[in-house]
């Protein structure tokens, strides 16, 4: 299958906004991330299994509220109550979780092509997420995340670094042109590079 | 704006969430014969209260689960919420 990058159109390289007489780590970083394996797990109500039992490449799965855990290969992201986000470079992961996930107890589905992911990294990260987002950024650290939504767009922000400050913004396909417009928008005041 | 303590995910912004309505609805019984005056009652009719009402909550932008809210209409004051299956004090 073809690989069709959901911002190829918008995301082109280069800096922008407020970026003259500030030095490389002043800057925001933006960029695109692809060809990320994502896949969505959901327990059903019915089903009788903990999931703490459940492991994935070392990791735990927890059904706790904004917890992500996480190794250098694998972030597994709470979505909702028993459904999650296994996010992953490495595409092999998907045959390892259709193993460990039964489909008489699990709905396992891949959204690894439905969505637009913008990195953003920098000193002013979480200044340009409060500006769309009503979410209280002040306690939002590492490995957590929320979906909410930024501009009436829905979307994911998963916090993968404390210092500098990093985090994916994954939304709908669909809205990722307008996401990543609302983003670098945001971005402009402090001054951004598209990598 | 309303801030909303969804018992799932903490407080949130009333921007993530969608009014569902009277909480206190109950769908007629499955395969019990009701007349059609029942049945307009239970899809159409509701109270409109001034004062403490419980309300069905959608997550939406969060988490996406359905939730009550007791509120007061008049005020806006929440004063409990909680899970959508969970039994009310």
């Amino acid at each position: 299958m073809t690989m069709i990058s959901p911002l190829q159109n918008i995301h082109s390289e280069g800096s922008y906004g407020n970026f003259e007489n500030k030095t490389e780590n002043e800057l925001l970083k933006i960029s695109e991330l692809k060809n990320l394996l994502i896949v969505q797990i959901v327990q059903y109500k019915n089903s009788s299994i903990k999931i703490n039992d459940i492991k994935l490449n070392n990791l735990q799965f927890v059904n706790e509220a904004q917890k992500v855990v996480a190794n250098e290969n694998l972030r597994i992201l709470w979505n909702s109550p028993n459904n999650w986000l296994v996010v992953s470079k490495k595409k092999e992961l998907l045959s390892e979780i259709l193993k460990n996930f039964n489909d008489s107890d699990f709905a396992v589905t891949d959204l690894s092509h439905s969505k637009a992911i913008i990195e953003i990294e920098g000193p002013n990260v979480k200044e340009v997420l409060k500006k769309g987002c009503p979410f209280n950024f002040n306690i939002f650290s590492k490995n957590m995340c929320i979906n909410s939504s930024y501009n009436g767009i829905s979307f994911l922000v998963d916090m993968v670094e404390d210092d500098p400050e990093k985090a994916r913004i994954f939304s709908l396909r669909s809205f990722g042109e307008s996401m990543y417009h609302s983003i670098t928008d945001a971005s402009l005041e402090y001054g951004y590079k598209c990598i | 704006m309303l801030y909303i303590n969804c018992p799932h995910c903490g407080l949130r912004s009333q921007n993530e969430f969608a009014y569902g309505g009277d909480a206190t609805v109950k769908r007629p019984e499955l395969n019990k014969e009701i007349s059609d005056q029942e049945w307009d009652n239970f899809v159409y009719l509701r109270k409109s209260p001034r004062g403490k009402h419980l309300e069905l909550w959608h997550h939406i932008s969060g988490c996406r689960q359905w939730i009550k809210v007791e509120r007061d209409t008049s005020t806006h004051e929440i004063f409990k919420t909680y899970k959508a299956n969970e039994a009310i004090e």
